[in-house]
């Protein structure tokens, strides 16, 4: 075989093994989507119009929402609101806003309310539902994917 | 050990009576007491009251599994496949202040020979939170409190709340299950932000809630007469939960007593002996997206004294530990891979010394258990999950003398094959 006939022969070999790479991470990618919905791209915390404040930390809004910290600075009772454990929305809120992993928070409530040292989030079915509850519950603190048009629920700023 | 095992043997098996438990009873009354002092103390207006009933939740779980073991009997009462362990729950909490929490679960468990179902009162407290801010939290249970040992001590009866059908026998054993289960007493606990995570503590002190396992497990047998705590038992426990709670570290400890007050009836019973407990738990946990490793040590030095002259004073440290892995492929699956070790007496890990006392009567597989575990895990959906568990054991230091009364006929190496489904809500 002439030589040039062998390069193309190699570079025709070496573009069918990228294209089986590319498929491969095609397939693996496809699979991780299948598997992980990708996630929503932002996401806001919500509290309820009466809530004083205008912004929290991280670490603050995680101790919400491990329901380590139940009462806000002002004495009020934090009533948290929560969609299903695999809706895409709590997946990114979550990772995202609180820097955490779903089974940790579910971890962390089931650990509280089966040993009596805490109570469990209240759950609601999907976003509309959740503004509803932030607008219509005094100390409640939810999540959205962007700032609700509701005048009765105000968005804060995580830092 | 020897000479304790051959009283064990000289006397037949006493059958397993069900003792009425005053601890469950003390719960009831002081859980009654803490709802009357709450009404008295702030006669609600009616809209105050439906406020109040507002914030009551209730949840509970059932739980069922299948159990086979190649030999010997773990969570059953006959050979062959076992359906002995059945675990039901039920909670009621309520935040009438927000600074007060109420909050009581019923539990009953059905686990081979060793509990019969019969509903108890498995926590009954009242919270206070007396400091509550971002940077610091700090209060205060009473009543009857579950005892944070561990990483799962606290919920080790409910099923969803840790990997495996059976928590690692080693650190949390079911044999004896009660002795580190609860207290009736007070807990103090406080929590602050330190600047690479959090560091909480929790102080503990009360009456140990035991039951009749308790004696099968540190006296070998059901004597006549009661076993009863000698004194209060004290708990600690300082954990650090690094910033996002990916590294949990702790260490915690119980130390309790137990007394045994013979029976004036019988013909042939112990002496007024105590045994005095030290239960340590060092405890590491990491937590990445997909996968979770854990592992725990846990050392028991014990001293049996007074017991008379059958029962001479001895002093034993068990000891054991494991390490899990756990990996997510996908949110509602996780596989499980579990190794453990644990010894009876830790400076006779292959208890070769124990056989050699028992004059042949026992050999040395009751004093270690090291078990491999490979499970998977289904997270159906919010109310149902299965899994499956495969154990190969060698040794039998985890099964409950209760259930395998004749320690010459246990069998060293056997495998273990489990199903279990788990309803919630």
């Amino acid at each position: 075989m002439p030589p040039g006939r062998l390069d193309a022969a190699r570079r025709q070999a070496k573009r069918a093994g990228l294209a089986a790479v590319s498929l491969l991470r095609g397939l693996i990618c496809g699979l991780l989507c299948a598997l992980w919905p990708p996630a929503a791209a932002v996401q806001d915390l919500i509290v309820n119009q009466d809530s004083a404040h205008r912004q929290v930390t991280q670490n603050e809004a995680r101790l919400y929402f491990t329901l380590r910290l139940q009462r806000w600075p002002d004495g009020q009772p934090v009533q948290t609101f929560v969609l299903p454990d695999e809706d895409p929305l709590h997946v990114a809120f979550t990772k995202n806003l609180l820097g955490l992993f779903p089974y940790q928070l579910r971890s962390a409530w089931d650990r509280q309310v089966f040993s009596g040292t805490g109570q469990a989030p209240t759950r609601v079915a999907d976003e509309s539902e959740m503004i509803r509850q932030v607008a219509t519950t005094p100390g409640a603190v939810g999540y959205a994917r962007s700032a609700p048009r509701d005048p009765r629920v105000r968005t804060l700023e995580v830092r | 050990m020897g000479v304790r095992y051959l009283i064990a043997t000289c006397k037949p098996r006493a059958p397993a009576r069900r003792r009425a438990l005053p601890a469950h009873q003390r719960a009831r009354g002081l859980s009654a007491a803490l709802l009357a002092a709450l009404l008295t103390l702030h006669p609600l207006s009616s809209k105050a009251a439906e406020s109040v009933w507002t914030s009551l939740q209730l949840h509970g779980f059932a739980a069922q599994a299948a159990i086979g073991t190649s030999d010997n009997r773990w969570f059953a009462r006959y050979d062959g496949v076992s359906f002995d362990f059945t675990e039901v729950g039920l909670n009621a909490s309520l935040r009438p202040r927000p600074w007060l929490l109420l909050a009581g679960q019923v539990l009953a468990r059905r686990a081979g020979e060793m509990y019969d179902g019969t509903p108890a009162i498995d926590f009954a407290l009242a919270d206070v939170s007396l400091l509550s801010s971002p940077r610091q939290r700090a209060g205060l249970r009473l009543g009857r409190i579950k005892n944070p040992l561990g990483i799962y001590n606290e919920t080790r009866d409910v099923p969803f709340t840790h990997p495996g059908i059976f928590l690692p026998q080693v650190v949390y054993f079911d044999k004896v299950r009660n002795l580190v289960l609860s207290t009736d007493g007070a807990m103090f606990y406080g929590e602050t932000d330190a600047g690479l995570g959090t560091l909480s503590l929790n102080l503990q002190g009360g009456r140990a809630v035991i039951d009749t396992n308790v004696e099968w497990a540190y006296l070998g047998a059901d004597f006549p007469g009661n076993l009863e705590p000698d004194g209060n038992s004290w708990l600690a426990g300082i954990w650090f939960n690094s910033r996002l709670e990916r590294l949990r570290l702790g260490v915690s400890g119980v130390s309790t007593a137990l007394r045994f007050d013979p029976s004036r009836h019988a013909g042939f019973t112990l002496g007024p002996g105590t045994t005095d407990i030290l239960y340590l738990i060092l405890s590491a946990q990491y937590s990445a997206e997909t996968w979770t490793l854990t592992s725990e040590y846990a050392r028991e030095p014990l001293r049996w004294k007074g017991f008379g002259p059958y029962f001479p004073e001895l002093r034993i440290t068990g000891e054991g530990y494991y390490v899990q892995g756990t990996w997510r492929p996908h949110p509602a699956i996780e596989l499980l891979l579990d190794y453990q070790e644990g010894f009876a007496d830790r400076t006779d890990r292959n208890g070769r010394a124990y056989a050699v006392a028992s004059k042949g009567l026992s050999t040395a597989s009751p004093r270690f258990s090291r078990i491999f575990s490979a499970g998977i895990r289904w997270d159906i959906n919010q109310h149902w999950m299965v899994r499956a568990e495969y154990q190969h054991h060698q040794g039998a230091f985890i099964l409950s003398s209760r259930e395998n009364p004749d320690p010459g006929q246990l069998v060293e190496h056997w495998d273990l094959f489990a199903v279990q489904a788990v309803f919630r809500f």
